[in-house]
């Protein structure tokens, strides 16, 4: 006779039954299989009216697959765990949708920016200015090199006034710490939300309706510096937090005034940081239109003189080259589109680099 | 510890203010932090004192009609159309871009693994980098055609709501796009504060909520959505002051017309100030047309300083409450 225990499972059905691996796990082969046939059944029933009939693509999407979507994710998690997680279900659907939608969105961005612009791009079109060019020369004469220089022109005037003022906003509220804090960090708070449009006509009252300045790089780089100035002096403020005491403590105690030891020691400690404060208010600012209407104006040619003349900056040449009748001049908005958007992205990535290098972040 | 260290610090520190480079050297520090209340008071004083004779001029029927007559004798400007269809559109653009982001938070905060998470943050604030001359000729071209087809469809399915009726056929330049385009540009300035704040909820009242049997919609609605409330509300507001004073986008795919759209939002022709003084600025006949337009700007000023001020303290008071 064998030693073996045997059970019959007619009398002990649970022990016969596959005894789970993980019984915490709360994703069981049964969880996983429904969510399974939740994800793809209604995916086979779209991909079904897509094909056989010809409802409308948008009808399909939203009046039909996410209704149709969320219910069967309902009946899955029911089934699965009980009726309280209908809702989970649904705020999950919901959730994967609206970040799916933005992604759409953004990629739909992104895309018609690089494809349409790279029709227009050429060695010419980056560096050639834009004199004798109507906006129904074919592509292949002239370009946007007039606009980025103006571009930089009025982005260094703005840096130039917005940069000390800013960072001395952010000496004020973490070393000086006088009386006055809260009250400035509102002030600057409060102008973070001045619309661009406002500097714009802002800086044309003050200094073009008054005859002080012609319209020119300087004004637009007065108004680009108002934009900035909130951006560069709250980053500014919470890189100059990060410096520790002891630094400021420890150069008091050598012997130092109040102004060396900001001079000479804090604000070169937070050197990498006051520069992604700077290129944070670039990146704020460098695609703003609205305010060089009215202050920078536009100019065809290539200007180096930066308080007489009219400039065109990047901005501005895509705004005057959008909603004409001639393909040349659209693919030319494009194409400075491209070249404004590797700017940006540009300053971006080297923000992400040199934040991810700050220790204590 | 910092708050200990803070006022002995202080003391030190003005105690060494005897020394005269330090004096000078506070007396420009704090002569230059007060350069955005000069900023902020000189654009109330110029271009308050630019209202003053357009309001003496038209009196109040500036922002309580509907007019843009330069050439009558004498002219009549009135911007109640605008201000009401910067509004029209801010409704629009939130009811779309609030559910929308707060869903996203909700995705990268408590469903999204931890690095899918971190290259959604930087994608979003890649998004919210995106200038909007750039968002503008996107929407004119791409977007603007693909939402005329979405738009018909509405006015066929669902055109027995008031909303969605349009008449004269024309889907072109309406209150929708224009709103639509608001929503993605706000979608990442919420987006960012929402994230930031729902990742916030302490971990151990989630953990609680679990150990309590929560399933996550109860645990996002007992716990995640009121411990946030405050920097939501913020959030979106900051949202809002944006979407009130954009102008370019809106300028290439609103056509303004001068008369109220009341709620037709997917029929063409609607307002907004702050494209009324982009568009109008070029072809301005003189220089009492420039000062009504800079009146416009003072009411755009005045508006979206509110909504900015607003939505800050919210965002602070908050930030108190949770530290």
């Amino acid at each position: 006779m064998s030693a073996t225990i045997t059970f019959n499972s007619d009398v002990l059905p649970e022990l016969a039954q596959e005894t789970p691996k993980a019984p915490w796990s709360r994703r069981t082969a049964g969880f996983k299989r429904a969510v399974a046939i939740a994800v793809i059944l209604p995916a086979l029933i779209i991909g079904a009216l897509f094909l056989l009939t010809d409802i409308p693509g948008p009808i399909i999407m939203i009046g039909i697959y996410l209704p149709l979507q969320i219910i069967a994710s309902v009946i899955a998690a029911i089934s699965q765990r009980g009726t309280k997680s209908a809702g989970d279900a649904v705020i999950i659907v919901c959730a994967i949708g609206a970040t799916l939608f933005s992604f759409v969105i953004l990629i739909s961005l992104l895309w018609s920016i690089v494809s349409k612009g790279l029709e227009a791009m050429s060695l010419a079109f980056l560096f050639q200015n834009n004199e004798y060019i109507s906006p129904s020369t074919p592509l292949g004469w002239g370009g946007v090199g007039h606009a980025v220089l103006g571009t930089v022109m009025i982005v260094t005037i703005a840096t130039l006034i917005s940069m000390p003022i800013g960072v001395a906003t952010a000496l004020y509220i973490t070393e000086v710490r006088g009386k006055a804090v809260p009250y400035v960090r509102f002030f600057v708070q409060a102008m973070s939300g001045v619309p661009s449009v406002v500097a714009g006509l802002f800086i044309l009252t003050v200094f073009i309706l008054t005859g002080v300045l012609q319209q020119s790089a300087l004004t637009g780089g007065l108004a680009y510096a108002i934009l900035m100035l909130p951006t560069v002096a709250r980053t500014a403020e919470e890189v100059l937090r990060l410096i520790p005491d002891d630094l400021r403590t420890g150069a008091l105690a050598l012997g130092s005034t109040r102004a060396r030891v900001v001079l000479k020691v804090v604000v070169p400690a937070a050197k990498t940081g006051l520069i992604t404060a700077m290129i944070l208010g670039i990146a704020r600012v460098v695609g703003e239109t609205a305010p060089l209407l009215m202050t920078s104006l536009k100019n065809d040619k290539t200007v180096l003189n930066p308080i007489m003349e009219p400039i065109t900056a990047l901005p501005v040449y895509i705004f005057s080259n959008v909603a004409q009748p001639y393909p040349a001049a659209v693919a030319r908005a494009w194409g400075a589109a491209l070249v404004l958007m590797v700017l940006v992205a540009i300053l971006f990535t080297v923000t992400r680099i040199l934040t991810s290098k700050r220790p204590g972040r | 510890m910092a708050q200990v260290d803070t006022p002995q610090f202080r003391d030190l520190a003005t105690n060494v203010n005897s020394h005269r480079g330090d004096r000078i050297f506070n007396r420009v520090i704090t002569g230059l932090a007060f350069s955005a209340l000069i900023i902020l008071a000189g654009i109330t004083v110029f271009l308050g004192a630019q209202t003053v004779p357009v309001l003496k001029d038209q009196g109040l029927s500036f922002l309580t009609t509907t007019v843009w007559d330069s050439l009558g004798t004498p002219p009549q400007y009135g911007i109640w159309g605008m201000l009401y269809g910067s509004i029209l559109l801010s409704v629009i653009a939130l009811v779309i871009a609030v559910p929308a982001s707060l869903l996203l938070s909700i995705f990268m905060v408590f469903m999204a693994p931890k690095p899918l998470a971190k290259v959604m943050t930087n994608v979003i604030d890649l998004m919210a980098a995106i200038p909007s001359v750039i968002i503008g000729l996107w929407a004119f071209y791409v977007l603007a055609p693909t939402a005329v087809g979405w738009q018909e469809l509405m006015n066929q399915y669902l055109g027995w709501i008031p909303i969605f009726q349009n008449d004269t056929g024309n889907f072109n330049g309406t209150p929708f796009i224009a709103g639509f385009v608001l929503a993605v540009m706000m979608i990442p300035i919420i987006t960012s504060v929402t994230r930031e704040v729902m990742g916030r909820t302490p971990p151990e009242l989630i953990n609680a909520s679990e150990a309590l049997g929560c399933s996550m919609w109860s645990m996002l609605r007992y716990v995640a959505l009121p411990f946030g409330r405050g920097g939501i509300i913020g959030g979106i507001m900051l949202g809002l002051g944006r979407a009130l004073g954009e102008t370019i986008a809106v300028f290439f795919v609103l056509k303004l017309v001068f008369d109220v759209n009341l709620f037709h939002i997917i029929q063409s022709g609607g307002g907004s100030v702050a494209t009324l003084i982009v568009s109008k600025f070029g072809d301005a006949s003189g220089p009492f047309e420039t000062q009504v337009l800079l009146a416009a700007g003072f009411f755009l000023f005045a508006g979206t300083l509110i909504v900015n001020v607003i939505a800050n303290l919210i965002v602070k008071r908050t930030g108190r409450l949770q530290s």
